[in-house]
C-alpha cells in the first residue's frame, strides 16, 4: 500500500470509529442510492403491485377487478394442483440443494489448484451451466430412454433391469433431480472455488507443518473458513431450486416426456394460472405464498449460520 | 508428501469417477454440436445416433437466411456486456457497504434485496411491463436491459466475500492514513474482491445472455432480438428445425464459454490475498 | 504486498471491459435511433403471429401487396405460440399491440369480451359469408350474432396417416374404416423384439405429455362415439357430456389399446417423428406431419384417410379448429389493416399458404389441383368427403383448464393396471373427471342442465 502522508488534521480522529459517524452513514446511503433506486423501480415496485393483485380477481385483459380479500389464498390451499406442486417442489429443492452442495464441495477442494488437468475438469464440469435448455432436454430424454438410453444400458451391464426413468410417475421427479444436480454442480463448484482461494496459504502451511492429514486440513481449516460461501451456496441454491421452471417444463414436452402431474412445480403452476388460465390474482397469491415459504427457509439458514459463528 | 499405494489407488479411482462424470457433463453439448451438422433426414432417427453420417454446414449457413442472427448475436453481446459491468459495479458497491459498515436499516435493506430474488420473476413481469409504457421504454434496449442491471445474488456474494476476505484492519489503516471511504472502496476493497467479482461476472453474463421471457414480452422489433429469442424462429407449433436450432445454440454458447475461461483464471489462479504480511 | 500488482491488473481488465461495454452501448444506442422519416401517407402495418413457419408466407404476401399498395409498409414479429399469446395478452389491452395478429379463440374470446377486437366491418362480414368458408367455420367466428376476424387456416381436421408399405407387408389391403378394423389392423402391425419390448406400435396414440393436447386426441374417440366434453343447453349453460357410455367407451378403448391389445406403449417413440422414422404404422394427426415427413424421410410410402368411424353405423367426424386472423381494435390503421387481411385470405394466397407452410387454408372454394398433383396426401385435409360431420370446440373461458385437468387424469388412467378389464373402475374414473369439469364450469358461472 502506498504511503499516505499523515496530515495530522483533527478530522482524522472521527474516521477511526467504524460506525455511528454521520459522515460514514451518509456515505453508505449515497453509495447505495443508485443500486437501491434500480431495485426499487425494477423489482420492489412491480412486486408490491403483484402482491396487491393477489387480493383481487383479475384476468389480465378484463378491465373489471373485484376485490376479494384473502379468497385467492383460501382457494390455494384447497387446490390439488397447488398442493401437488408444493410437495414436488419441496422434495425437488431439498434433494437438489443437498446433493449438489455435497458433491460440489469435495469437487472444489480437489480441483481448486493450478494444473492443466484442473482447468479441463473445471471447464467440463461447468459446461452444463451454459448448456441451452432445448439441447439439454433432448439429450437427457435420450439418456433416460427406457429402450435406448445410456443409463439403462449401463445398468444392464450390471445385470439390473431397465428403469422407466422419465415415464414412471414415481421415478420421474428423481430423474429430474439428477438432471438438475447435473446442471447446477458447476455453478456451486465455481462458488466454492472462490471460497477456497480465499483461504490464506499461511493457514494451510501451518496445518501441514503441524502434520495434519488431508481430512484434518479440510475439517479444521478449509471448512470453517468456507462457511460464508457455504451459506451463500445453500441460500442461493434453495432459492433457485424453489423457482425452477423451464428446465423441468421442457422435459414434459412432446413424446417420451415426463408425465405432467408427477413433475408439476410451483412456478409452472403460477405460470399456467397467470398466462394459460388468465387468473392473474390467483397466480399472484401463489407467488406470494411461494415467496413466504422460501423466505422462511432463507431466514432459518441465516439464523443457523449466525449461531455457528464463533 | 509421501504417497502410499493406497493413496495412489484412491487418486486413480477419483480420477476414474471424475472422467465418467465428465462424460455426463459434456454429453448434451456433444449431442448439440453433432446435431448442428446433421441434415434433416438424420434428425428423427430413433435411437438417436450421435455422429452425423453426412455432415453438412447447411444449418449454419441456412440460419442467417431465416433471420438476421448476426444482429441477434451482437445484441446479445452488447446487452450482456453492459449488464455484466453494471452488476459488477453495483454488487461491489452494495456488497462492500453491507459487509463493512453499520447504518440504520442495514439488515432490513439487505433482506429486502435477498427477498426480491426469491419472488419468481414470472409473477411481476407484467406489472413491470405496464410500468414501462408511460415512460416509452417498451420495445427499446433500455426496457430490455433494465431487469438485468442488478443482481441480488451478486450483492449477497460480494457481502459474504468482503466480510471474510477483507480485514477491517486494512480499512482502518487506510482511514488513519487519510483515505476517503470512496478511495477505500475503489482501491482497497475492489481489488481484493477479484475472485468474487469474476464469479459474479460469469453469472451475470450468463443470466443476461440467456434472457428470454422478459425480452420476448418487451421487444416487438426483430432488430432488438437477442440470440435466445431469435432461436424461437426454429420452434414451430408441433415440431422444430432441430438442425438450425442446434447450430444457433452452438454459436450462442461460445461467448459464455469464452467469458468463463477468461474469468476462471481470476478465480482460481489469484493468490490467496490477506493484505497482511504473512 | 500483492495489492499494487493486482490492482493494476484489475484496472487493465476493467478498462478493457469498460471500453467494450461503452462500444456496445454506443453501437446499440446508435442503432436504436436510426429511423428514416416517414412520408405523410405511409402506413405501417405491424403483423404478429405465433407460428414462425408462417412468417415467410406473410412476408411474401406483403411483398406482393406492396406492389399495388406502395404506401403500405410492414413489420413482422413471430415467436413460439405460447410466448405470442402471453405477449398479446399483455400488449393488446395496454395499447402497445400490433395492427394485425392471428390467434386462437382462447385469447381472442377474452379480447372480444372486453371490446379489444371490434366486430367485422360490413364488407368483411359479407366476405366471410360469401360461401368461401363453410357454415361451421362462419358460425365459429360468430359471437352474439356478430362476426369477428377471418379464418385464415385450419388448426386441426386431424385425419389418419398410415404407412402403406407396412400395410402391404402385413397383408392389409385397405386402411381401416371403423375402430374395430383399426384395432385388428394394429394388432397385425405391432412389432416386438425377442425380449418382448415393443419396437413398432400399431398406432401411435397420445398417451403422455402435458396439456390439453392429450384431451384433444381423446376426443377423436369420444366425439366419434357420439359424446363430447361439454354440452350446451338451450339457455346457454354447459355441463359435461361424457359421463355416459360414450365417455366410458372412449377411455376403454385407450386402456385396452395399451394394456389388453397392446397396440401402443408409452415407452415407444411417438408422434410425427415416430411415423417418419417407421416406429409406428398409424397416426391421427394434422396436416403438418406431411411437411415433417418431407423433411425427415421423403421416401416414406404413406397415405392419408379420414379417421375411422366409431362403428359402421356412426358418421365420419372431423375436428374443425379454425384459426382466425384479427385486426386490433386499438389499431390506428384499421381500414388499411382490414384491406390487407382480406387480401391475405383470398383464393390465390390460400393455395400459397398451404403450399408454403403445410397449414391447410380454411377456404373451401380453392382449386387444389396444383397442390394435390405434387402431394396427394393433402387430399383428406383440403377436400374432405362431402358427408363429413364436423365438430368444433366450444368458446368458453374455462375450456383450456377443463381440458388440461382432464388430460392430467387421462394420462394416469391409460397406464393404470387397475382399469384393465375393470369397467366399474373405468366408469368411476370417467365420473371423477366429469365432476371436475362440472366444478370448473360452476366456478365460471357457466354450469346448467337446462
Amino acid at each position: 500500500m502506498t504511503a499516505y502522508a499523515i496530515e495530522g488534521k483533527r478530522r482524522r480522529v472521527w474516521r477511526l470509529s467504524r460506525g455511528g459517524n454521520w459522515r460514514t452513514i451518509l456515505f453508505c446511503y449515497v453509495a447505495l442510492a443508485p443500486v437501491l433506486a434500480i431495485f426499487a423501480y425494477a423489482r420492489v415496485y412491480p412486486i408490491v403491485w403483484s402482491v396487491v393483485l393477489s387480493f383481487y380477481d383479475w384476468n389480465l385483459i378484463r378491465a373489471r377487478k373485484p376485490f376479494i380479500g384473502l379468497a385467492n389464498y383460501y382457494r390455494l390451499f384447497e387446490d390439488p394442483n397447488f398442493l401437488v406442486a408444493l410437495k414436488n417442489t419441496a422434495i425437488y429443492s431439498i434433494s437438489t440443494v443437498v446433493l449438489s452442495t455435497l458433491l460440489a464441495l469435495p469437487l472444489a477442494v480437489f480441483l481448486a489448484r493450478k494444473s492443466r488437468l484442473s482447468v479441463f475438469y473445471q471447464t467440463v464440469y461447468f459446461l452444463p451451466v451454459i448448456t441451452p435448455l432445448v439441447p439439454m432436454a433432448i439429450a437427457w430424454k435420450w439418456i433416460y430412454d427406457y429402450n435406448y438410453g445410456i443409463l439403462n444400458y449401463a445398468l444392464s451391464l450390471f445385470g439390473i433391469s431397465p428403469i422407466a426413468w422419465l415415464t414412471d410417475p414415481n421415478i420421474a421427479l428423481w430423474a429430474l433431480i439428477i438432471m438438475s444436480v447435473w446442471k447446477v454442480l458447476g455453478y456451486n463448484l465455481v462458488l466454492f472455488m472462490v471460497g477456497i482461494r480465499n483461504i490464506p496459504a499461511v493457514y494451510m502451511e501451518a496445518a501441514n507443518l503441524d502434520g495434519a492429514s488431508a481430512w484434518q486440513r479440510f475439517r479444521f481449516v478449509t471448512f470453517p473458513l468456507l462457511k460464508p460461501i457455504l451459506l451463500y451456496v445453500l441460500v442461493t441454491a434453495t432459492i433457485n431450486a424453489f423457482n425452477v421452471f423451464t428446465q423441468v417444463y421442457v422435459m414434459t414436452l412432446g413424446s417420451q416426456a415426463a408425465p405432467g402431474h408427477a413433475v408439476r412445480v410451483l412456478v409452472f403452476d403460477i405460470y399456467q394460472n397467470a398466462f394459460q388460465y388468465f387468473k392473474m390474482g390467483y397466480a399472484s397469491a401463489e407467488a406470494v405464498t411461494l415467496t413466504l415459504i422460501v423466505l422462511g427457509f432463507t431466514l432459518i439458514q441465516f439464523r443457523f449460520a449466525r449461531s455457528q459463528e464463533v | 508428501m509421501r504417497t502410499s499405494l493406497g493413496m495412489r489407488i484412491l487418486v486413480l479411482c477419483v480420477h476414474a469417477v471424475l472422467l465418467v462424470g465428465a462424460l455426463f457433463m459434456v454429453l448434451p453439448m456433444l449431442w448439440m454440436l453433432a446435431t448442428s451438422f446433421k441434415p434433416p433426414t438424420e434428425i428423427a432417427v430413433w435411437p438417436p445416433q450421435l455422429l452425423p453420417q453426412a455432415p453438412t454446414l447447411d444449418n449454419y449457413t441456412g440460419m442467417f437466411v431465416v433471420a438476421p442472427f448476426g444482429r441477434f448475436f451482437l445484441n446479445s453481446l452488447g446487452v450482456s456486456s453492459v449488464a455484466t459491468l453494471s452488476v459488477a459495479v453495483t454488487s461491489v458497491l452494495a456488497g462492500a457497504v453491507f459487509a463493512k459498515y453499520r447504518f440504520p436499516g442495514r439488515t432490513f435493506l439487505f433482506m429486502l434485496i435477498i427477498a426480491t430474488a426469491i419472488v419468481p420473476s414470472e409473477s411481476y413481469m407484467v406489472p413491470l411491463y405496464i410500468q414501462l409504457i408511460p415512460i416509452g421504454w417498451i420495445n427499446t434496449y433500455q426496457g430490455f436491459i433494465l431487469p438485468y442491471l442488478i443482481m441480488s445474488f451478486g450483492i449477497f456474494l460480494l457481502r459474504q466475500h468482503v466480510s471474510s476476505a477483507v480485514p477491517t484492519e486494512l480499512l482502518e489503516a487506510a482511514r488513519v492514513d487519510g483515505a476517503s471511504e470512496w478511495w477505500i472502496l475503489g482501491r482497497v476493497i475492489t481489488p481484493l474482491s477479484g475472485p468474487a467479482l469474476s464469479a459474479i461476472g460469469i453469472f451475470a453474463f450468463i443470466q443476461a445472455w440467456g434472457a428470454f421471457i422478459w425480452p420476448l414480452l418487451v421487444v416487438n422489433n426483430q432488430l432488438y432480438f437477442n440470440m435466445e429469442v431469435g432461436l424461437t424462429a426454429f420452434q414451430f407449433k408441433f415440431s422444430a428445425d432441430y438442425g438450425k436450432l442446434m447450430a444457433g445454440s452452438v454459436i450462442s454458447v461460445l461467448p459464455m464459454l469464452v467469458v468463463f475461461l477468461l474469468l476462471r483464471r481470476r478465480i482460481v489462479d489469484s493468490m490467496a490475498l490477506t493484505g497482511l504480511k504473512g | 504486498m500483492g495489492i499494487g500488482k493486482s490492482s493494476s491488473q484489475k484496472l487493465n481488465r476493467r478498462t478493457v471491459l469498460k471500453m467494450a461495454a461503452s462500444a456496445g452501448l454506443v453501437g446499440v444506442g446508435g442503432l436504436g435511433y436510426g429511423r428514416r422519416a416517414k412520408a405523410a401517407s405511409d402506413v405501417t402495418l405491424d403483423i404478429w403471429t405465433g407460428f414462425p413457419e408462417v412468417q415467410p408466407f406473410y412476408q411474401a404476401v406483403a411483398a406482393d401487396y406492396a406492389k399495388t399498395h406502395p404506401n403500405v409498409k410492414f413489420t413482422f414479429f413471430t415467436t413460439s405460440l405460447r410466448e405470442t399469446e402471453q405477449k398479446l395478452s399483455a400488449s393488446v389491452p395496454t395499447g402497445t399491440g400490433p395492427d394485425i395478429f392471428d390467434i386462437g379463440t382462447n385469447i381472442s374470446y377474452n379480447f372480444i369480451d372486453n371490446n379489444l377486437i371490434e366486430p367485422n366491418p360490413p364488407a368483411i362480414d359479407k366476405y366471410l359469408k360469401s360461401g368461401a368458408w363453410n357454415k361451421f367455420v362462419v358460425e365459429f367466428c360468430t359471437v352474439n350474432g356478430k362476426t369477428y376476424g377471418l379464418p385464415i387456416w385450419e388448426g386441426s381436421k386431424a385425419s389418419m396417416f398410415y404407412n402403406k408399405a407396412m400395410f402391404k407387408d402385413a397383408g392389409i389391403a385397405n386402411p381401416p374404416a371403423t375402430f374395430e378394423e383399426l384395432v385388428a389392423a394394429a394388432q397385425k402391425l405391432v412389432k416386438t423384439d425377442s425380449s418382448g419390448k415393443m419396437t413398432r406400435s400399431g398406432i401411435s396414440l397420445r398417451l403422455s405429455g402435458q396439456g390439453s393436447g392429450v384431451t384433444e386426441k381423446f376426443r377423436y374417440m369420444l366425439e366419434g362415439a357420439g359424446g363430447s366434453v361439454v354440452e350446451r343447453t338451450a339457455s346457454g349453460k354447459y355441463h359435461n357430456n361424457f359421463d355416459n357410455d360414450k365417455g366410458r367407451g372412449a377411455l376403454q378403448f385407450y386402456v385396452d389399446a395399451v394394456q389388453k391389445y397392446k397396440i401402443d406403449d408409452p415407452k415407444v417413440q411417438h408422434d410425427a417423428d415416430a411415423f417418419a422414422s417407421g416406429a409406428t404404422a398409424m397416426l391421427f394427426r394434422e396436416a403438418w406431419v406431411i411437411g415433417e415427413v418431407q423433411q425427415k424421410n421423403p421416401s416414406l410410402d404413406y397415405a392419408t384417410a379420414p379417421i375411422p368411424k366409431w362403428t359402421s353405423s356412426s358418421p365420419n367426424r372431423m375436428l374443425l379448429q379454425p384459426w382466425p386472423i384479427y385486426v386490433n381494435g386499438k389499431s390506428n390503421n384499421k381500414d388499411a389493416a382490414w384491406e390487407f387481411v382480406q387480401y391475405v385470405t383470398n383464393q390465390e394466397n390460400s393455395l400459397r399458404l398451404t403450399t408454403m407452410t403445410g397449414w391447410v387454408s380454411e377456404r373451401q372454394d380453392v382449386d387444389w389441383k396444383p397442390l394435390l398433383d405434387k402431394v396427394p396426401q393433402f387430399g383428406v385435409f383440403v377436400s374432405p368427403p362431402k358427408d363429413m360431420d364436423y365438430y368444433v370446440e366450444p368458446i368458453l373461458g374455462p375450456w383450456d383448464e377443463i381440458q388440461t385437468k382432464m388430460a392430467d387424469r387421462l394420462v394416469k388412467a391409460y397406464v393404470d393396471p387397475s382399469l384393465n378389464g375393470n369397467p366399474t373402475k373405468v366408469a368411476d374414473t370417467i365420473h371423477e373427471m366429469a365432476v371436475e369439469a362440472d366444478n370448473l364450469l360452476k366456478d365460471a358461472n357457466l354450469y346448467g342442465t337446462t
